[in-house]
């Protein structure tokens, strides 16, 4: 029996989106995750722009992401300038990433996907659900204390500038948080009990985990990209070979690694990262990880709420051991000069690695912008998992597949209003890796 | 007594300023009480009604189907109101209307011709009536709560309107044009955040758009004593607001 199972517009997804699965003669004849955001053209408004612009521009992509596209932009164009920041400038980055992770995490596990083990329909529509999710809201706000403290405001701060911060916090200020930080941590480590408890149809893709890898630390900033199959990349060569391409259906671009001339998909995202970088949790998380009954590597998308859950707590204990050690500095800021260059930097966005890469010309003035976010990265592969769900279970219900396919969207955790900021493909673009 | 019904809606946007509903935290539940929260695609999964009493509209207009969905939110709603800078101004994607939208299209994708959307991106209030609108890049969640509670009780909201410069003097934070020589765009900028820019030691970059009445070119003689170029000058205030600072100045030469 032919058929197509249609959802127009995903609920509890950041921005426009919707899924069309096409059944044809007992196979899955096509997927498409339909993008239908509308395109800002963030890279080509950014031309002709100074540099600081780029750090406050790059940020409104996302209202949930901003402190992601402001590390991205702001690491690249240091190493264009040639800037090396102070530790303390480089402890607080960390820090405003981790505020970021916690509140973007517990928006996505607590009021997006968390609902999904539950079947309501938002997070205040049931009173079963009302004490998980104000344990989610609690968790959160102190992510969005600490972007406020660092950047004045949780969405779209404002202290980030090339070469450090215009401000830094005094040692007193940073450490009136750390009570809340230390309650915090110890509520996480019983959320990811909550998560592991969670039930999860049993389903592991075969998919190539890729993720920034330092090994010194868990990775926000700095790092080699690798992956679960032995890749191990600059950023400008990572760029190189991921291919992008255009289609009919969404305003988003599609990545792909080339390899021997073949378009491999991949995933980022907590999964990821997890999963290539583990071993440098703290015992204490991987204790608890280990008593929840989690066994890593997790390859299940749909458990990917796990790894969030993980991650919230490495965001806080992280937190809190930078504020221990931070001593204000005398400067907030180093000393350049602007100078003509490109570069390419990636982090990790809560939702996985997001690359920049920039040229600019002698005063710092942008003269082309290149932006992968991690939502355009994963929408092949999501559309992958979904005929592959879609496959296992054709003699469903059309609502049980419609729905279940919604829900491995959701554990994607996508940003949809991030992905419709594509690049342009050049072709110079496409080499093997 | 039976809760008046609100629907959040998006247009071209970043979703920061629906962000405000949740960044409301525990005072979300409050809401979700006083207020029968009927839409809202990002946090509820819930068809569309065919009337609301209240609409938060996030996000500029830029394509065919956005006009079209405007005018039908608008058809629902018996108060409208507009969230952010988008929605109040167009957003930073406004950047497009002086700029030539097929060089654009070329610039971000390889197949231009698959995009269809408008040359200009602009506020909903050049679509439809609103009722109120809240300025921000993003929107203070303050405000926003401030704003549903004076909705409700049937009183104006104690939303400033007076310049950023304002806030600076109330917080005592040192004028960073007078004392540091920053191009500041507080004198002619809605307060609303705070003074956040300034407490940080930076020149306001207009996030809540142009105070009414303000005099822009005056401020941009002033920079020009910086030493800035006019051209400097002028690009300072394209940005989140680019629409409503450049309407502002040009409504003020006539």
């Amino acid at each position: 029996m032919n058929r197509i199972i249609k959802s127009d517009y995903l609920a509890r997804v950041e921005g426009e989106g919707g899924i069309m699965i096409e059944i044809k003669d007992g196979t899955v004849a096509k997927v498409h995750v339909r993008i239908f955001e509308a395109p800002r053209f963030f890279e080509a408004f950014l031309r002709g722009r100074p540099y600081q612009d780029v750090i406050d521009f790059t940020s409104r992509i996302c209202g949930i992401c901003p402190v992601a596209y402001q590390m991205s932009s702001v690491h690249a164009i240091e190493k264009i300038f040639k800037v090396a920041v102070s530790p303390p400038v480089r402890a607080l980055r960390r820090l405003l990433y981790c505020g970021e992770w916690i509140a973007s995490h517990a928006l996505h596990m607590y009021l997006l996907q968390g609902l999904d083990f539950y079947g309501f329909d938002s997070a205040w529509s049931g009173r079963e659900y009302r004490e998980i999710a104000k344990q989610g809201l609690r968790l959160k706000k102190i992510g969005n204390a600490i972007l406020a403290v660092l950047g004045g405001r949780p969405v779209h701060p404002v202290s980030v500038r090339v070469g450090g911060f215009f401000s830094m916090p005094s040692r007193k200020t940073l450490a009136s948080l750390l009570p809340e930080l230390e309650k915090a941590f110890e509520e996480s480590l019983k959320a990811i009990a909550w998560t592991a408890a969670l039930d999860f149809k049993d389903y592991s893709p075969d998919a190539e985990f890729i993720s920034l890898c330092s090994s010194e630390e868990y990775p926000m900033n700095e790092g080699r990209i690798m992956s679960t199959n032995g890749l191990d990349v600059t950023f400008e060569e990572f760029l190189a070979a991921v291919q992008e391409h255009q289609v009919d259906y969404a305003t988003a671009l599609h990545a792909a690694i080339m390899r021997e001339g073949i378009a491999v998909t991949y995933l980022v995202g907590p999964l990821s990262r997890l999963n290539l970088n583990h071993e440098r949790l703290p015992s204490g998380i991987r204790s608890a990880v280990t008593a929840a009954g989690v066994s890593l590597p997790i390859r299940n998308i749909r458990m990917a709420i796990i790894a969030r859950a993980i991650e919230i707590s490495y965001a806080f204990h992280e937190a809190i051991r930078i504020i221990q050690d931070y001593e204000q500095p005398e400067k907030a800021c180093e000393s350049f000069e602007p100078s003509a260059g490109a570069a390419a930097w990636a982090t990790e966005a809560p939702r996985g690695t997001l690359i920049h890469r920039y040229e600019l010309d002698e005063k710092g003035c942008v003269i082309a912008a290149t932006i992968i976010p991690p939502t355009s990265q994963n929408l092949a592969q999501m559309e992958k998992d979904i005929a592959a769900f879609a496959g296992r279970h054709m003699a469903k219900p059309t609502d049980y597949i419609r729905r279940e396919a919604e829900k491995i969207v959701r554990g994607y955790d996508p940003c949809i209003s991030c992905s419709t900021h594509a690049m342009i493909v050049d072709s110079s673009r496409g080499s093997a890796i | 007594m039976k809760r008046q019904r609100i629907g959040i809606f998006k247009l071209a946007s970043c979703d920061g300023c629906q962000l405000a509903v949740l960044n409301l935290n525990e005072e979300l539940f409050d809401l979700a009480e006083l207020y029968d929260i009927a839409y809202f695609r990002e946090a509820l999964n819930r068809s569309p009604l065919k009337q609301y009493d209240i609409a938060l509209v996030e996000g500029s207009v830029t394509t065919e189907r956005q006009k079209k969905e405007i005018i039908e939110i608008r058809e629902r709603a018996r108060f409208l109101m507009t969230i952010g800078a988008c929605a109040t101004a167009g957003g930073i994607q406004a950047l497009r209307n002086w700029a030539n939208l097929a060089e654009f299209k070329r610039q971000v994708y390889p197949s231009p011709e698959l995009i269809s959307v408008l040359p200009t991106s602009t506020p909903v209030s050049e679509h439809v009536y609103i009722d109120y609108e809240l300025w921000g890049c993003p929107v203070d969640a303050e405000a926003l709560s401030e704003t549903l509670v004076s909705l409700m009780v049937g009183r104006r909201p104690g939303i400033p309107i007076y310049s950023l410069c304002m806030d600076c003097k109330i917080k005592g934070i040192p004028c960073v044009l007078v004392s540091q020589g920053d191009p500041c765009l507080g004198p002619v900028t809605r307060a609303g955040c705070g003074a956040l820019c300034p407490s940080f030691g930076r020149g306001c970059f207009g996030c809540f758009g142009p105070k009414e009445g303000a005099n822009i070119d005056a401020l941009m003689h002033r920079f020009e004593d910086l030493k800035m170029a006019r051209k400097d000058a002028v690009l300072l205030m394209d940005k989140m607001n680019t629409y409503a600072y450049r309407r502002t100045r040009l409504e003020q030469d006539h």
